[in-house]
């Protein structure tokens, strides 16, 4: 039992935040419009879908490509549970069969009647059904995620992603066949799901909160760290004692929980249960959540998951009809940003020539392109119009493309947000302590005098002070600094080798060199090098770099040899 | 046996990357739609205005000195400028005459093709070589759903008619003892463009120094990296073969269905189907991709005739594309190295 902790100004913080951004959906759902509603609850519902994704991506490390599946089952079983039976009666005669009586004709009423619970049909009372529904909707989910999970202790990796996806086409194909028809009346679906849980902002938020509280809970677990030491090396974390079948079914079957909770929201929602709304979409979507905002941290997750639902709501104007000559004129400034952008790219990555052919070829497409569909609108080949559906899954694919390419950790890597974090961001004066620190650090002579101001005093040992601290409290004599040693003034290096920009600086020191670019490129001024020629000097030209649009690798240099 | 043949064409790209990077290409089944819609294009839309015709071989003249250039090094070198030219004059003809021979639609739909391959490979693949496997298959993904929403963009019916009026697709009738048997002449054309196609990659990569750096790096790309293998050429080449068989695979497949259907679905489930091939096959194994393909295409035919519908019974019909998938985690639980693949035991 932890005993009593006082309330930490972290827990304070939160709370704040917490009561500030209820009152902010308070008022959003009172007075704010129904798109800013829509948007905040389907960043709320998704939120849900990819925390729980993210336990078995991110957390775990084993990639599970199924999840629209698990979403699609807790999504029509709470579909099923809350129907009214007004919706119930218009669902088509097509379905019916010998196992209809038992899922869509017997009404949940008589259910309920049977178990003794009449008082919760009446109307008011929806929630309560709900909430039963949400319940056991994610428990079936539960069930599935047993039954993939299962497996998946036998496999890794890509394989284990490959199955995953089977898994998740094999529900939504077999919940299509006429064999399950009774229970998901086909591709026809269910109709009037009520909706007053789906796009009520306190339901899915609060349902978000739980979701991020137990999966960062989880996370900071024991089990918690045996799913991180899955992630990190299986071998070794089966060595060390981690039962790799038990965690990883484990990962599977909370993680099929959460998603079959975030499936209801789904579909009440949507207020429509059907198949082609649980695609393997979905999941990719969470799958750029995760990704964007960093594979393990939950918090990053929401970040990754708001830039999602951003595009998906706000990204309508991309994919409306236009004229060709729009489209072309978009094209064209999207050729001449990438070629202008390759001409930036190679001038900060210090490679020459920065107008390289690609460059120009690119800049001068983008120019032209742009330039004629500006000047002239109505030339014949801009006759007609043009709808880009499917951009928005575009934009996304790219960023995925992109944010792996350059940063396949994600914004947050594996950190979750922390106010300390926050907070020490914004402060630019270092404490006391941090002062201190740094001194003893990087000043080895102070090293002695700390420790000596340690043993006589309980003490600070401060910065610049601590020679006058450490004389005022040693008994024995103290060293004498000021004769002796340069840093006594109070400069723990030798100017000389801080002075970055000076004359004498070392090249390798100069601001903003990597040692990688030092090994491709060589160093500015440096008369012997030739950034150009090839690495081992093989047949090769000045451009070995060529048509790189992005990498920027000159390895590609090294020919001749196979 | 044709479902076969081509399920083992798209395989046969699949089982050469996993080889060598050991990725599963999500994209394959895209390239594969992307060579379909492409030869497509070529022969129904060939007569169209010259500034298109000449804007669509600038780009495929581009992405040819692109390719060559990862060879040769240079854009500069005289053969890679040669190599642009000469694919700008033969688009700019093959496209500015009409009526396409449906045999240069698939060779320039192959080019095109193996060229995007090439583009994948370099701007999206290789700037993560070295980085975990699953930053890798995540934007394998990504790639995939790029291209699927690029071909629904352009391609948004249902179904595509895929006719290029020739005559190889046209029904013969041969006499037996019991009565007139009605066939397509594609029943033998498919199994032997693919029997040629396969031939020319066998003896490329036996024969070839090229084939031989490959073979090397599919066993230890570091060590083959050490003997003087430039491996990210090796891998350009295995994507150039890879998506250019899946092209063939595409034209193949349009003329046997005589339509395409959405790219989102041609995308995937012919994609999915074939990885199931190479699996089945023992991924990584040229052989194990044919073998697994054809087993795979008979298989299919093979349960869903068996079991047709009969009264109440619906038959397995509706299951068949399920079928795909269940035999592919069958077979990953069970044997994952497949019938002829080597046994991928883990290294400690």
């Amino acid at each position: 039992m932890p005993g009593e902790r006082p309330i930490t100004r972290n827990a304070l913080l939160t709370l704040g935040v917490v009561a500030v951004v209820a009152l902010l959906l308070a008022w959003v759902q009172g007075a704010g419009g129904a798109k800013l509603n829509d948007t905040l609850a389907l960043f709320a519902i998704w939120g849900i879908a990819a925390l729980s994704l993210n336990l078995i991506n991110g957390t775990t490390g084993i990639l599970s490509l199924g999840h629209h599946g698990f979403m699609l089952i807790g999504g029509y079983v709470t579909a099923l549970l809350i129907l009214p039976d007004s919706a119930r009666q218009q669902i088509s005669s097509s379905a019916r069969s010998a196992m209809t009586p038992f899922t869509l004709g017997l009404s949940v009423e008589s259910w309920f009647a049977a178990l003794g619970l009449e008082a919760l049909t009446t109307p008011g009372t929806l929630w309560v059904r709900f909430v039963v529904a949400l319940f056991i909707g994610g428990l079936v989910a539960m069930l599935f995620g047993l039954i993939v999970g299962i497996p998946s202790l036998r496999l890794k990796g890509d394989y284990l992603a490959i199955v995953t996806f089977g898994f998740g086409e094999i529900i939504r194909l077999t919940a299509s066949t006429s064999l399950f028809a009774p229970f998901t009346n086909g591709a026809l679906g269910y109709a009037g799901v009520p909706s007053d849980f789906g796009k009520s902002l306190g339901w899915t938020f609060a349902l978000l909160g739980i979701t991020l509280f137990v999966l960062t809970k989880l996370k900071f677990s024991s089990h918690g760290r045996a799913l991180q030491a899955i992630r990190e090396d299986e071998i070794a974390a089966e060595a060390m004692g981690v039962s790799l079948a038990r965690h990883k079914v484990m990962a599977f079957t909370i993680s099929a929980f959460f998603a079959g909770i975030a499936g209801g929201l789904w579909v009440s929602y949507l207020s429509a249960a059907r198949l082609d709304f649980f695609l393997f979409f979905l999941t990719f979507f969470f799958l750029v959540a995760i990704s964007v905002g960093g594979t393990g941290s939950y918090t990053g997750v929401l970040m990754g998951t708001a830039v999602v639902v951003f595009v998906q709501q706000y990204g309508d104007p991309l994919e409306r009809t236009y004229p060709l000559e729009t489209w072309f004129a978009i094209l064209g400034a999207l050729v001449l940003a990438a070629g202008l952008g390759g001409a930036a790219f190679r001038r900060r990555k210090r490679l020459r020539p920065v107008w390289h052919p690609l460059t120009i070829l690119l800049a001068g497409i983008g120019a032209v392109v742009l330039a004629v569909a500006l000047l002239f609108p109505d030339a014949a080949a801009f006759d007609g119009t043009f709808q880009a559906f499917g951009m928005r899954r575009i934009l996304l694919a790219v960023l995925l493309i992109t944010i792996m390419a350059l940063r396949p950790e994600g914004i947050m890597s594996r950190a979750e947000f922390s106010w300390a974090w926050l907070l020490r961001e914004r402060r630019a004066e270092p404490s006391d302590d941090e002062r201190a620190q740094d001194a003893w650090l990087t000043n080895p002579d102070l090293n002695r005098a700390g420790a000596a101001a340690a043993d006589g005093a309980a003490g600070s040992a401060a910065g610049s002070a601590a020679d006058g601290a450490a004389g005022a409290a040693d008994p024995v004599e103290p060293y004498d600094y000021a004769s002796d040693h340069p840093s006594a003034q109070g400069d723990p290096l030798p100017r000389a080798l801080l002075d970055d920009d000076g004359p004498g600086a070392h090249p390798l020191l100069e601001r903003g060199t990597k040692p990688r670019d030092v090994q491709r490129h060589g160093v500015a001024g440096d008369p012997d090098f030739h950034p150009d020629a090839p690495d081992d000097g093989a047949s090769g030209d000045a451009d070995d770099d060529g048509g790189d649009a992005g990498g920027g690798a000159t390895d590609d240099g090294d020919e001749g040899r196979t | 046996m044709q479902l076969g043949s081509l399920y083992a064409l798209i395989a046969l790209g699949y089982t050469m990357v996993y080889g060598i990077i050991r990725l599963i290409n999500f994209a394959h089944g895209e390239v594969f739609m992307v060579g379909a819609f492409t030869s497509y294009f070529l022969f129904t839309l060939a007569p169209f205005a010259l500034p298109w015709a000449l804007a669509w071989s600038a780009l495929l003249a581009w992405g040819v000195t692109f390719v060559l250039n990862l060879w040769r090094g240079s854009m500069r070198d005289p053969l890679v400028l040669a190599g642009g030219g000469v694919a700008f004059v033969a688009f700019a003809v093959a496209l500015s005459t009409s009526g396409l021979n449906w045999l240069a639609a698939m060779l320039l739909a192959m080019l095109t093709t193996g060229v995007l391959g090439v583009v994948i490979d370099r701007v999206a693949y290789r700037p993560l070589r070295g980085a975990p496997r699953i930053s890798l298959l995540i934007t394998a993904i990504a790639v995939s759903f790029l291209l699927q929403n690029t071909g629904l963009i352009l391609f948004t019916r249902n179904q595509t008619p895929y006719r290029p009026g020739t005559s190889w697709t046209e029904f013969l009738q041969f006499d037996v003892g019991a009565g007139t048997v009605y066939t397509s002449r594609l029943v033998f054309l498919i199994p032997i463009v693919t029997a040629i196609l396969v031939t020319a990659l066998t003896l490329f990569v036996t024969r070839t120094r090229l084939g031989k750096a490959m073979r090397a790096s599919a066993q230890d790309a570091e060590t083959a990296q050490m003997m003087g293998v430039n491996v990210n050429r090796v891998i350009a080449t295995t994507f150039l073969l890879g998506s250019m068989l899946a092209a063939a695979g595409g034209v193949l497949w349009g003329l046997n269905f005589g339509s395409l259907n959405q790219p989102a679905v041609l995308g995937i489930l012919p994609g999915i189907k074939a990885f199931a091939a190479a699996v089945i096959g023992g991924i990584g194994s040229l052989p194990g991709a044919v073998i697994g393909g054809v087993l795979l295409g008979f298989l299919e035919n093979f349960v869903t005739a068996l079991f047709p519908r009969t009264g109440d019974f619906p038959g397995l019909t509706e299951y068949k594309d399920t079928f795909a998938f269940a035999l592919l985690i069958i077979v990953l639980l069970i044997r994952p190295s497949g019938i002829v693949g080597e046994d991928l035991s883990e290294k400690v």
